[in-house]
């Protein structure tokens, strides 16, 4: 279940790409879920827990991978039970959200309105306790907080 | 500081090119699209110069502003593109926009984030793109391009307007309204206007200052997908509908509103709705026209003015 909540949260990592790069995992970088996410957010293949390929800076590190494909890896992977601020992460990574929210109860910070797509999706905003199934439940309810 | 600043960053593999001409830009968009290279390249460049193997061609410095020392360092530049990237939280502090209201300096803030301190325009939110090759180079050509850029097509005969204005702004559109059997309504300010629109049914039309709606759209906007009923009209503000009808003759005007950008001084002017309202008075003054915020002169409701200030709303049709 994906939980969501608006606006300052004090206790959230604010920029989890700096998480990131300081406390990831080898096998995070290969293990599929990270495979499929680099290739559709950085249009990028790994190719080994080291090294990546990306189409326009060439070879490159995990730490060079974007501030939004590192937030869904610690959202995917940190077993911390940190909260992760996924306003670091573009519209282009709320289909991933959603995914790794199926898979587990998965809380996250959002401090601007993301882009759930126009499919029915489900999540649980923290500030109201009410569950919202599409993008204008979730605007009606976002846009008071953030 | 003034003008409008061609900002090309290159390596051997990026080509960003843009334009900056307000004093706040803001970059947001998707991930993966460059934002914190285009950071990371112009912040060596500025520490190493051409020995990073880096170009920034620009007419005025660039440079990157974080970390801790960010007050000490805004303090003493003057002149400079300043680029912030997202994991600087002062960017979101009544501090910061203290600090750069008076600024000598252009700000291009990298933020996901609605900053409510700060009055910038909903003409300078951008993204990036990559739009293939530069000129037979190997470098992928990165630009900028506006979030809010349907704003221009907007073709609506509203049934109801919502004003962010509270002072001539609404006394006029009130009186427009009334004439015309339609609804009208103060939100009492930008910020109130989301609160104001949800409770709405039927056409409803927001008219607010563009010029320092920014922090608003991502809201506003996010309504107006979601509610046809919802359109935004969002010219820079009540006083340049005026300086654009022509109501007021003056060689100047056409002049500086082609490019206010060569007019408008960031350590004067915040936001350009208060140079416009400013201009507005000054130009007005002692004449049969003189304007005031507080109250309407009600010279500007006399039939012919109201028609010409009425007809140079483009994409909005008030009235029958």
């Amino acid at each position: 279940m994906l939980n969501i909540y608006l606006g300052d949260m004090p206790e959230a990592i604010y920029h989890p790409p700096t998480y990131f790069d300081n406390t990831y995992e080898d096998e995070w970088i290969t293990n599929s879920l990270s495979v499929k996410m680099i290739k559709d957010v950085d249009k990028s293949d790994v190719i080994g827990t080291h090294l990546i390929e990306s189409p326009i800076l060439g070879p490159i590190s995990p730490k060079e991978l974007s501030g939004g494909v590192k937030t869904l890896m610690l959202m995917a992977f940190d077993e911390n039970e940190r909260v992760f601020n996924a306003s670091a992460c573009g519209d282009n990574c709320s289909k991933w959200i959603l995914q790794i929210g199926e898979a587990k109860e998965l809380t996250i910070n959002l401090r601007h309105i993301m882009n759930f797509g126009k499919d029915a999706f489900e999540a649980k905003i923290l500030n109201t306790g009410q569950t919202v199934h599409n993008m204008k439940e979730f605007v009606e309810i976002a846009g008071e907080y953030v | 500081m003034k003008g409008r600043h061609r900002v090309i960053v290159k390596n051997n593999k990026l080509h960003y090119e843009f334009e900056i001409k307000r004093n706040i830009t803001i970059i947001k968009g998707d991930s993966a699209t460059g934002k914190t290279t285009l950071i990371n390249m112009i912040r060596q460049f500025a520490n190493m110069g051409n020995s990073s193997g880096i170009d920034v061609i620009c007419d005025v410095p660039c440079r990157v502003l974080e970390g801790i020392d960010w007050k000490l360092i805004l303090q003493n530049i003057s002149g400079n593109i300043v680029f912030i990237d997202e994991e600087n939280a002062f960017i979101r502090s009544e501090e910061f926009a203290s600090a750069i209201q008076k600024s000598d300096n252009y700000f291009v803030i990298i933020t996901r984030e609605n900053l409510y301190n700060l009055p910038y325009s909903v003409e300078e939110i951008y993204g990036l793109y990559s739009s293939g090759k530069y000129q037979n180079t190997r470098r992928v050509y990165q630009q900028m391009y506006r979030i809010y850029s349907g704003m221009d097509r907007l073709s609506v005969q509203p049934e109801k307007i919502v004003v962010e204005d509270s002072n001539s702004g609404y006394e006029f559109f009130k009186f427009v309204a009334d004439e015309n059997d339609m609804e009208c309504e103060s939100a009492g300010g930008k910020t109130k206007l989301y609160s104001v629109l949800k409770e709405k049914q039927g056409e409803v039309c927001v008219i607010a200052d563009g010029a320092a709606i920014g922090a608003e759209m991502e809201k506003l906007y996010g309504l107006a997908q979601e509610n046809v009923n919802v359109k935004l009209y969002l010219p820079e503000s009540f006083e340049w509908i005026i300086l654009k009808s022509g109501l007021i003759a003056s060689k100047e005007i056409e002049k500086i509103l082609e490019e206010p950008e060569n007019y408008i001084d960031s350590r004067e002017y915040f936001s350009w709705e208060r140079y416009f309202t400013h201009l507005l008075i000054q130009l007005t003054e002692g004449t049969y026209f003189k304007y005031q915020k507080s109250r309407l002169n009600p010279v500007y409701l006399h039939e012919k003015n109201k028609k010409q200030i009425v007809d140079g709303m483009e994409g909005v049709k008030l009235g029958k």
